[in-house]
């Protein structure tokens, strides 16, 4: 399957640089892996052009002893094509509130110290699910110190005064997530689930596992480029 | 088992019709003059290559299917996670493969032999040691310790290379740094349980070990020969597929325990000592990840503790199904019979002792 092999690593190759080119590989990996999966996706394509050529050049020569040593295994490469029709065709969706409660959750206790009080400007304080929690949790919320804050994320899921916030933490890629979840409340609209929001409020004690937040203002947004913290 | 073995058969069959075709080929074509004979090559379309494009065209008509499939949430997460593991770990696969191609290509054939001690003591952990020479995934390094009884190295320390080489070289090693970030306990275990691993098992194979099993490897010759070049494109090109394809089978395994089974189930286990122990081997026995790609799912699943953890990466790179098809492929179904439970116990019981030593 030389020259079928070639064409399969030329589509992995491109499916992979596509990827980096249209920021979409954020729904799956870290934003730092951009560099190292376009070098990969250049590496790859240089592979199946090379390949491609030298089975054009040497099209009467066929690597018999390749087949003879390695047996069925070469077959399997053919499931490569998976991902790649996936990616091509339809990129999976970045994840959802499907897995919140399902997988692993962050343990927002761990690791917290003593955090900075904040400052109450003008401007609510724009930070990401996880430091809210840590700061809930930090001598129950005093360092917000009544200031406004603002949160992105999806909604994990309506409550009884209102709805669950969520965003994932990644450490390497989509595998691996863990979601945090902050409980909002007061808002008199609960946006569909799924839906990427942004939420304006102050720190509202009293949440036991989940912190809360009293919203001030809801706004639905589109989905970030970097869904993940 | 069998159905590797008669697809090996058939693989020689086939190779060597397509040999006596093109040696026919070739006599025939002799006679034509040159434009002739590019014509003729240029019309020739490789069934390979038409597969491909079918297989490219099917998906693209199943496209709206494909879209209403990932309405439902249980489908988008699973194609995620499966998504998410095979893009992650291509930088690691192709950095692999390239490494491995070089060193397939520019190290003399019988450089690692000469260099070996000829006694089991010293060989094994030599052997071992050197492991973390040649990165790469599992699946290349069938092949190559099969090369190495070849050529005629102590059987005992080429399976000890074997063992070692896909769970202790820099890639792997760097691949588990990223997945553990913080922790550089886990690259320290991972390195000492896995050289612990592979140096006993060597050991008990070189003195217990029936090398009669290996006979069938022994006999067999060839090699990579040729320009360097071609070699290293031809190494490059068969281990991508190769390692790429049974990683796509992991990432959908992976996606699909997580998608699946229920919380509570895998909770219950993890909660459970050395039941827990026993779950993480047997998981990475079935999912059959590839070397550099299982610390990103050893990371995912923290409802298990880092022992556990640890003896999913040991016992990942030395036994797994697909590992235990390629060796019966290589060396024959009766070592492979012999030789996969004495390696998973083995690295089960060194997981364990080193776990509990360092993490």
């Amino acid at each position: 399957m030389t020259a079928a092999g070639g064409l399969i690593s030329l589509l992995v190759g491109t499916v992979l640089l596509r990827l980096v080119l249209t920021g979409t590989y954020g729904r799956y990996v870290r934003l730092g892996m951009g560099p190292l999966l376009a070098v990969a996706g250049i590496a790859v394509i240089a592979l199946g052009v090379v390949t491609l050529l030298r089975t054009l050049r040497h099209a009467h020569a066929p690597d018999a002893h390749d087949h003879h040593r390695h047996g069925g295994g070469d077959r399997v490469g053919w499931l490569l094509l998976a991902p790649i029709a996936a990616l091509l065709l339809v990129a999976p969706p970045t994840l959802g509130s499907y897995g919140v409660g399902r997988g692993a959750k962050v343990d927002i206790r761990a690791g917290a110290g003593v955090l900075d009080p904040l400052v109450a400007g003008a401007e609510p304080t724009r930070m990401t699910l996880l430091e809210y929690g840590q700061r809930a949790f930090d001598r129950d919320g005093a360092s917000f110190g009544g200031a406004a804050v603002q949160l992105t994320g999806f909604v994990a899921g309506a409550e009884e005064d209102g709805f669950r916030l969520a965003r994932y933490q990644i450490a390497c890629c989509a595998a691996d997530a863990a979601p945090v979840v902050v409980r909002v409340v007061g808002s008199r609209r609960i946006p569909a689930r799924d839906r990427w929001v942004t939420v304006t409020g102050v720190f509202r004690p009293g949440g036991d596992d989940v912190p809360e937040l009293a919203a001030t203002n809801v706004v639905e947004v589109p989905a970030p480029d970097d869904p993940y913290e | 088992m069998s159905g590797g073995r008669n697809g090996y058969i058939l693989e020689r069959t086939v190779v060597k019709g397509v040999n006596t075709a093109t040696s026919v080929g070739r006599a025939a074509s002799e006679g034509l003059p040159g434009e002739h004979r590019d014509r003729r090559r240029a019309r020739a379309v490789d069934p390979g290559v038409a597969a491909v494009a079918a297989v490219v065209v099917a998906a693209a008509l199943l496209r709206p299917f494909l879209e209403r499939l990932l309405d439902r949430p249980a489908v988008a997460h699973w194609a995620t996670v499966f998504v998410a593991i095979a893009v992650q770990a291509m930088p690691f696969l192709v950095l692999g493969v390239t490494i491995s191609a070089a060193v397939a290509a520019l190290v003399p054939a019988g450089f690692l032999p000469r260099v070996l001690p000829r006694r089991p003591a010293l060989a094994v952990p030599v052997a071992a040691a050197a492991g973390a020479a040649l990165p790469g995934c599992e699946c290349g390094s069938v092949p190559i310790a099969g090369r190495l009884v070849a050529r005629g190295v102590l059987p005992g320390a080429a399976l000890a290379f074997l063992l070692s080489a896909p769970a202790i070289n820099p890639v792997v090693l760097t691949a588990t740094a990223v997945a553990f970030p913080g922790r550089p306990a886990v690259v320290l275990a991972r390195l000492l349980a896995s050289l612990l691993a592979a140096t006993v098992v060597g050991l008990v194979w070189a003195r217990t070990g029936r090398d009669e099993l290996l006979e069938r490897v022994r006999r067999r010759r060839g090699g990579d020969d040729g320009p360097a070049l071609a070699v290293l494109v031809a190494t490059a090109q068969r281990d991508l597929l190769q390692a790429g394809g049974f990683l796509v089978v992991g990432a959908a395994t992976a996606a699909t325990l997580q998608t699946a089974v229920p919380r509570s189930i895998l909770d219950a286990v993890a909660g459970a000592g050395p039941l827990a122990f026993g779950a993480m081997a047997g998981l990475a026995v079935v999912m059959a990840i590839c070397s550099e790609a299982d610390a990103f799912v050893a990371a995912s699943l923290t409802q298990f503790s880092l022992s556990a953890r640890l003896a999913f990466m040991v016992v990942g790179p030395m036994v797994d199904v697909k590992l235990i098809a390629l060796q019966a492929g290589t060396f024959g179904r009766g070592f492979a019979l012999r030789f996969a439970p004495l390696t998973l116990a083995v690295a089960l019981a060194s997981s364990a002792v080193v776990g509990w030593w360092l993490l």
